[in-house]
């Protein structure tokens, strides 16, 4: 997956964090317009939540909101290459590696948007319990395949996938926000992040991934 | 500063192999210690500066009703029986967030206050460094032996455990000049390792950061004055210093350290 | 555009997995396999600088103790409103149903994962809107030995309350959170006690449900 954007919006839709990858379609963007995008995001985020239909929440268990653990997602060792030393562990931060955390989990996200399709990008959200959203746009575009290159459910299976590497990913975003971010007693809450190490270390992880 | 030279270099090597044993002896005993999650610590540590800055501007204002506080004093000793039992509710609205008293830390103009707040975080330090060198003491350390122990064995204690105990690693560079001045470098400070730094307000965020080397300059001066060297034997300063080489990764804050310390020893001859 | 979490999610089947779901490892569990994974440092060190801190504080307020527990659960406050994220961050535990689940929570996960204790909850109150953590082994106090003076009004371990009050409240839950008794005060065992005053419904993040 490839990753063009990472967006951190706080709990009130400002956006605190914003960083392009590549030079596509996010570059042509300036700040102003991501301020925008992000509180947008926040609004769309909302309604979805509340015009769910109340039907497909109840006959919906919790199955559907746990999201498998996908191994090495965004690390350095998922070349297969240097995964000899694995089984020391990786000082990742205050986390002892190889990974941030090796199970999967639930997401808080449980009616709000998830994802989103365009024939130009998919755009994944993760929020947590704090209502931090972390989101990343991805220019690997899967709505808009002809039914005859992937069968139906093929779509379906390899969309679910995306956004459960997206999940993943943005997870290990969220600990490396804690580490870097949060650890960072400059740093007042609510407002943009401006820590480099915390660019550095989420263009590492954008890298590991593509 | 001439004749510095590297105590690091030279090793004990005759005993290696039974130090060796030792050594891992110790690590033994170390791990089978009482551990609590270092991110407990670091976040207390972190508090210290905002905690220091916090009561200082708290103790003024008192200072300035101090006529008002008398009075509330006299009320207090004729109402007693209302003190231990009273549930105390705080408003956390009223809190102020720590990067805001770091931040007006920093802003300071007032010098007398500004080193009024370093102290306050000196002694803190010291308190701990004068603790932990019998802690360490007492955890039968074999790099310890401190029947003939002279300045530069306890530098050295300073760099190699003491650090260890403290960031999980050692200081990278110790120099003398064998005549009470040393300089103990380190590369990569642990506790500001995540501190961000802004590459066009490098002048002011070195600034926030300054107070962060306080703690441990505290904690030498109390290492040193446990180990028989006072507090007004010692001075201790620490300074930003710029890496020689690049082999640490870029995601670490950008400025090395050098700690300074003079030792008067006329009083202990 | 298409709303991913409602249809297809439902059609692949995410089931398999369920197995390894962390509804189903116990909260014990999951305490204690991310202590295993957390940096540690020695205990005593911390132990000695939360005194040193402390001890600088009765010599700033001049042993005017009321004023410490304050500073103290104002320090906890501010370290608790961003321990909080971690904590989230490092277990993904999904939100509490009830104040019973809350009080698991913190007893075995966050008590365990920052400070190798898990205090027993006890004393419910009679419509569960409050209970207390019986706090053994506490490693803020350890060795400590509390002045004649401070006996009666000083809560040395007091910053446990902040960093509650700091945490819960950014999990929407609005608490009182107090000592009732410390040993180090000459009492039979060390309790905090923590009440749930109401749930900040309007905060909690649309999406939850």
């Amino acid at each position: 997956m490839a990753i063009e954007t990472i967006l951190i919006i706080n709990k009130s839709g400002g956006l605190i964090y914003q960083r392009n990858f590549s030079d596509t379609f996010a570059s042509k963007l300036n700040s102003n317009d991501f301020l925008i995008i992000a509180s947008t995001i926040h609004s769309v985020f909302a309604i979805a939540s509340q015009i769910t239909p109340k039907a497909l929440q109840i006959t919906q268990n919790n199955v559907d909101y746990v999201i498998p653990y996908i191994p090495m997602v965004g690390m350095e060792s998922s070349n297969p290459q240097q995964n000899r030393n694995n089984n020391l562990p990786v000082k990742l931060g205050s986390f002892k590696g190889p990974d941030y955390f090796k199970e999967s989990f639930v997401s808080w996200n449980k009616s709000g948007l998830r994802q989103l399709n365009s024939d130009q990008f998919t755009m994944y959200i993760y929020q947590t319990m704090t209502g931090l959203k972390f989101v990343a746009l991805s220019s690997n575009v899967l709505a808009n395949k002809p039914a005859s290159q992937i069968g139906n459910m093929d779509k379906g299976k390899a969309q679910n996938l995306a956004s459960q590497v997206a999940d993943n990913f943005l997870r290990k975003i969220y600990c490396v926000y804690c580490d870097y971010v949060m650890k960072d007693p400059f740093y007042s809450l609510e407002m943009p992040i401006k820590s480099e190490l915390f660019d550095k270390k989420v263009k590492q992880m954008v890298g590991n991934l593509s | 500063m001439d004749a510095m030279i590297s105590p690091y270099a030279t090793g004990d090597n005759a005993t290696a192999s039974s130090v060796m044993s030792e050594q891992h002896q110790f690590q033994l005993f170390e791990e089978s210690l009482r551990k609590v999650n270092i991110l407990v610590f670091q976040m207390l540590i972190n508090e210290i500066i905002p905690l220091s800055m916090g009561l200082e501007k708290k103790l003024e204002r008192a200072n300035n009703d101090e006529l008002s506080d008398k009075l509330s004093k006299m009320e207090v000793t004729e109402g007693e029986e209302s003190l231990s039992t009273v549930v105390p509710t705080y408003n956390t609205k009223d809190i102020i967030p720590s990067n805001e008293l770091i931040h007006e830390l920093s802003e300071l103009k007032d010098e007398d206050k500004y080193n009024k707040v370093i102290d306050r975080v000196r002694n803190i330090g010291y308190q701990v460094g004068n603790k932990l060198s019998e802690l360490l003491i007492f955890t039968n350390n074999p790099n310890l032996q401190f029947k003939e122990m002279d300045l530069l064995l306890i530098m050295k204690f300073i760099c190699r455990d003491v650090w260890k105990q403290l960031y999980g690693k050692q200081i990278d560079n110790l120099k003398t000049n064998h005549r009470g001045t040393f300089y103990l470098i380190d590369y990569d400070y642990q506790p500001i390792r995540e501190f961000c730094i802004e590459e066009n307000a490098l002048k002011k965020e070195l600034k926030l950061v300054e107070p962060f080397l306080e703690f441990p300059v505290g904690i030498i001066k109390g290492v040193l004055a446990s180990l028989g060297y006072s507090k007004e034997q010692v001075i201790c300063l620490a300074t930003f210093i710029d890496r020689p080489n690049n082999d640490i990764p870029d995601t670490t804050f950008a400025k090395g350290i050098s700690f300074h310390v003079q030792i008067t020893t006329q009083n202990n001859q | 555009m298409s709303r991913q979490q409602s249809i297809n999610s439902n059609q692949t089947g995410a089931s398999t997995i369920t197995a390894q779901s962390p509804l189903n490892r116990s909260l014990r569990t999951t305490g204690e396999e991310i202590w295993k994974r957390s940096e540690r440092i020695n205990a005593e060190l911390f132990t000695l600088t939360y005194g040193a801190i402390v001890s600088q504080l009765c010599t700033d307020y001049g042993r005017n103790f009321v004023q410490i527990n304050e500073e103290l659960f104002q320090m906890g406050y501010n370290i608790g409103v961003r321990l909080i994220e971690d904590f989230l961050a490092r277990t993904a535990l999904p939100r509490c149903s009830d104040l019973q689940e809350t009080s698991e929570v913190i007893s075995k996960c966050a008590f365990k994962i920052f400070l190798n204790i898990s205090p027993k909850v006890i004393n419910w109150s009679n419509n569960k809107d409050a209970f207390s953590l019986l706090i053994e082994d506490n490693p803020l106090s350890d060795f400590v030995e509390l002045p004649m003076d401070a006996m009666d009004q000083l809560w040395y371990s007091n910053v446990l309350c902040g960093v509650l009050k700091g945490a819960l409240e950014m999990v929407q839950l609005d608490c009182d959170i107090s000592f009732v008794s410390d040993i180090l005060r000459g009492d039979q065992q060390t309790e905090l006690r923590i009440k749930l005053n109401k749930i900040l419904k309007d905060e909690i993040p649309i999406g939850e449900d």
